[in-house]
């Protein structure tokens, strides 16, 4: 009945496993993106003299601002561990809801009715994939259906056109603060919120830490099920600021288009996800990840290179950066297929 | 002296008319460390289920501070103050092990105050003599640092009551000592310790009382001074309950070696040399985290060893599952449901699932010839109901082992490991399941049962081997050994005696 003490054969690896990889992997799985992000940029400022320009740094920000406020809102619902596939019908519906509600309430009135739809969108795929306990991707598929139908419904499929006299409004998105589009502006306090509120407030923490391991969120008391709700909330949200931006851009808003946002924002936010080596979905990221695509989609106008080009090399880029960052980044047992 | 925090009356749980608990009374005061004891099956887990709110008791009341209560599901076991550290901790892996010990409780209000988070997590860590940088992702922690983090994170949640289960498995011994003294401080706190552990010692070591339970009753409560391992395993072994009238003939072929481990050994496991022969049943067992499941971790190819394995004489390097089934090796895991079956698929087609290939002609599979294939298994196992089509899911827990043994009749295999056979498997089923292994055997297999129920290895096992400390420390023929001696083997933390 001693009490003997022996120590596990095991202790190696105990102490301290896993210490901090390889220096030039590391460096490579951190900043690997963004050297790729910066020699391609590099590369297209050699090929055409007018890509370089601040002139042209200003169009692709202007165009990519519909996009970076969808994909920023796709990134907390992937960080949460789910999926949203109604994002971007989400635009067009609140694209419509804003442009028809103009003329009944005045702009004001019309953006915050378009928001407040696009919130109980977002609701409602919350609650569907947590107390109703379907899979993310089916019902958000779904509610892209319902969505694309009532938008239908809605507009009858004609364009709801808006009035030419709505200053204030088509201002949002086609006014200039000196040689900056407003909307830009628009777009950097968007992102500053949103990235204040994912890094700095328990909002993003517990989405994070619900995303990563659930079961331990919920033995620390977390209700899970409410932060996977606000993540589709805040989804919907980011889109549906996105919707009264395009509707301002275009001046009125149309019954479809929205559905191509949503690929562009997938390919962002996991692009976006090996920015700076961390491997999970984060909101800087993910404008980077915009910016990336719409870099490169403007570069590649300007060198003359064919759509059909410019399509192949987003999707090889995207297939490599999240390859090599799976490589890097080597989990014992690889088993999900997702 | 102390109050009672928590009281348990009466509480009786049964599982589809199989009774788990029947009717357990017991009271936890305030600053007391209360051992539990008790054989697998004996209730244990489904107790502290009851208590966490993972299950809810089908008859009995919980009291806490003399008022019943309901416990509504881990949150609501959460919110009353009752808290567990299960063997598996579970933190955030991308978090760090600050972020982690006050998850949930972050020390400010909407916004994150991470100098704040650090503060806290770091006065925690020094508080218990944690040496863990808190600013490491718990990703890249050890599996006993992650055991220390999760105990941190208890201290934040102000619970009343925490259970331990089986905490220092994974441990080392400096590990231990370090959670004794964090226990002797949650008692110092009048924190109520519900300790579950084989290791006897522990327990005479930390516990004011320790409670015995049999077959879902508690059959004693001891004082400190009372615990002694003579005392312990009368209370533990169960008399009354019929014997399950199996066992091991002996079918062992005397010189025809199946499966020969030489030297094998990982991490956790050192050097470990033995012989199976053909029709032999090697039973295995120890306390948890002693290290048998690396034993069967090697054989299956879940992990890698060094030393070899010999099937039938041939060295076999086994890196992944699929080595180990060509390798001849059948690992039948503990957990069926993850790790063996596909619920959703029906029965006849998991236990076809391995056979498909001799089951095709010219590479197609008839659905016709798959349902004969499995009523012929179905038959021969006895599984009930006789239902092929229907989902895996449906089935009990004793059908669904045996359908996973069904799984393997076609494939011949030469060695067969089976881990906790009868664990989650119902009364009636078990002597099937018996049956069945020993049938195996009789046909010339070589079979290796690892379990921690003494019981089940006496009725199957031509030879019991016993794990401490990640080798074997007895190595006996099955008749040489009484229950009593067995238990008293697993249950003492002898030193391990080299024993070839």
């Amino acid at each position: 009945m001693t009490t003997t003490t022996t120590p596990v054969a095991s202790s190696p690896g105990r102490s301290t496993t896993q210490a901090t990889r390889g220096g030039a992997l590391g460096v490579l799985r951190r900043w690997g993106t963004i050297i790729v992000i910066l020699l391609v940029g590099v590369l297209f400022g050699v090929l055409s003299p007018y890509f370089a320009t601040v002139s042209n740094f200003n169009n692709i920000l202007f165009s990519m601002i519909v996009s970076a406020m969808v994909s920023m809102g796709l990134t907390y619902v992937v960080a949460a561990g789910s999926f949203d596939l109604s994002v971007g019908v989400i635009v067009t519906t609140a694209s419509i809801v804003t442009a028809l509600l103009i003329p009944h309430t005045g702009w004001p009135l019309a953006i915050v009715g378009g928001l407040i739809i696009a919130c109980v969108i977002g609701l409602v795929n919350g609650l569907l994939v947590t107390y109703a306990r379907l899979s993310g991707i089916v019902s958000t598929l779904g509610m892209m259906f319902v969505l694309g139908g009532i938008n239908q419904y809605l507009t009858n499929g004609y364009q709801i056109p808006v009035d030419y006299g709505e200053v204030a409004f088509r201002f949002i998105g086609q006014g200039r603060v000196g040689p900056v589009g407003f909307p830009v502006f628009l777009l950097a306090a968007v992102f500053i919120s949103g990235h204040v509120l994912s890094t700095r407030s328990k909002v993003g923490h517990y989405i994070g830490a619900v995303g990563d391991n659930p079961m331990a969120a919920y033995y620390s008391g977390i209700l899970v099920y409410r932060w996977v709700v606000v993540s589709f909330v805040l989804s919907a949200l980011f889109a549906g600021i996105g919707g009264v931006i395009l509707t301002s851009i275009s001046s009125s808003a149309q019954p479809v288009g929205g559905e191509g946002y949503l690929l562009e924002a997938f390919a962002a936010v996991f692009l976006g996800a090996t920015i700076l080596g961390k491997g999970k979905p984060h909101l800087l990221g993910t404008l980077l990840g915009v910016f990336f695509l719409y870099m490169v989609s403007s570069g590649m106008n300007m060198v003359g290179i064919s759509f059909a080009t410019r399509q192949l090399f987003n999707g090889l880029v995207l297939i490599l950066a999240v390859g090599a960052n799976a490589l890097l980044n080597r989990e014992e047992i690889h088993l999900k297929f997702i | 002296m102390a109050a009672p925090l928590v009281e348990l009356r009466d509480l009786h749980k049964d599982f589809s008319g199989v009774q788990v608990l029947k009717g357990i009374s017991l009271v936890l005061n305030q600053g007391e460390i209360h051992g539990l004891l008790g054989e697998n099956g004996a209730g244990k887990s489904t107790l502290i289920k009851i208590l966490t709110g993972v299950y809810a008791a089908s008859s009995g009341e919980v009291l806490l501070d003399g008022k019943a209560v309901v416990i509504h599901g881990p949150i609501g076991a959460h919110r009353l103050g009752l808290g567990a550290v299960y063997q598996d901790a579970e933190l955030v892996g991308s978090y760090t092990v600050a972020e982690n010990i006050v998850l949930g409780n972050e020390p400010s209000h909407g916004w994150l105050d991470r100098r704040a988070i650090l503060r806290e997590a770091s006065a925690i860590l020094d508080q218990i003599g944690v040496t863990i940088d808190p600013t490491r992702r718990a990703s890249s922690l050890t599996a006993a640092e992650m055991q220390m983090v999760t105990l941190a994170t208890l201290f934040h949640r102000r619970y009343r009551l925490i259970i331990l289960d089986e905490p220092t498995a994974r441990l080392s011994a400096p590990e231990t000592r370090l959670l004794f003294g964090l226990m002797a401080r949650f008692r110092e706190q009048g924190i109520a310790i519900v300790y579950i552990s084989h290791r006897l010692n522990e327990i005479r070591e930390l516990c004011d009382r320790a409670t015995i339970l049999r077959d879902g009753s508690v059959s004693g409560t001891l004082a400190r001074d009372e615990i002694n391992e003579e005392i312990v395993t009368r209370l533990m072994v169960n008399r009354s309950a019929a014997e399950l009238d199996v066992s091991n003939p002996g079918f062992a072929q005397a010189d025809r070696v199946v499966l020969e481990l030489r030297d094998l050994s990982t991490p956790r496991l050192r050097p470990l040399s033995l012989q199976v022969r053909a029709g032999e049943v090697l039973g295995i067992t120890g306390p948890l985290g002693a290290g048998m499941e690396q034993i069967e971790r090697s054989l299956g190819g879940l992990g890698a060893y060094s030393g070899t394995i010999l099937v039938d004489g041939t060295a076999q390097a086994i890196a992944s599952p699929a080595h180990a089934r060509r390798a001849g090796i059948a690992l039948i895991p503990e957990d069926r449901r993850k790790q063996a079956l596909f619920p959703n698929l029906s029965l006849a087609e998991n236990v076809a699932l391995p056979a498909l290939g001799d089951l095709a002609i010219g590479g197609l599979v008839g659905p016709g010839s798959v349902l004969r294939y499995a009523h012929s298994v179905v038959d021969r196992l006895s599984i009930f109901p006789n239902a092929p089509e229907r989902a895996m899911r449906f089935f009990s827990g004793g059908n669904q082992q045996k359908a996973v043994i069904g799984k393997w009749l076609k494939r011949d295999a030469r060695v067969y490991v089976f881990v906790e056979p009868t664990s989650g498997v119902d009364v009636g089923a078990i002597r099937q399941i018996y049956e069945l292994i020993l049938e195996l055997a009789r046909a010339g297999a070589a079979i290796i049962v690892i379990s921690s129920s003494v019981k089940e290895l006496l009725a199957l096992s031509e030879t019991i081997a016993v794990v401490h400390h990640g080798a074997i420390s007895a190595l006996l023929p099955r008749d040489a050994c009484t229950r009593d001696s067995l238990l008293a083997l697993t249950i003492s933390a002898t030193a391990p005696a080299a024993v070839a």
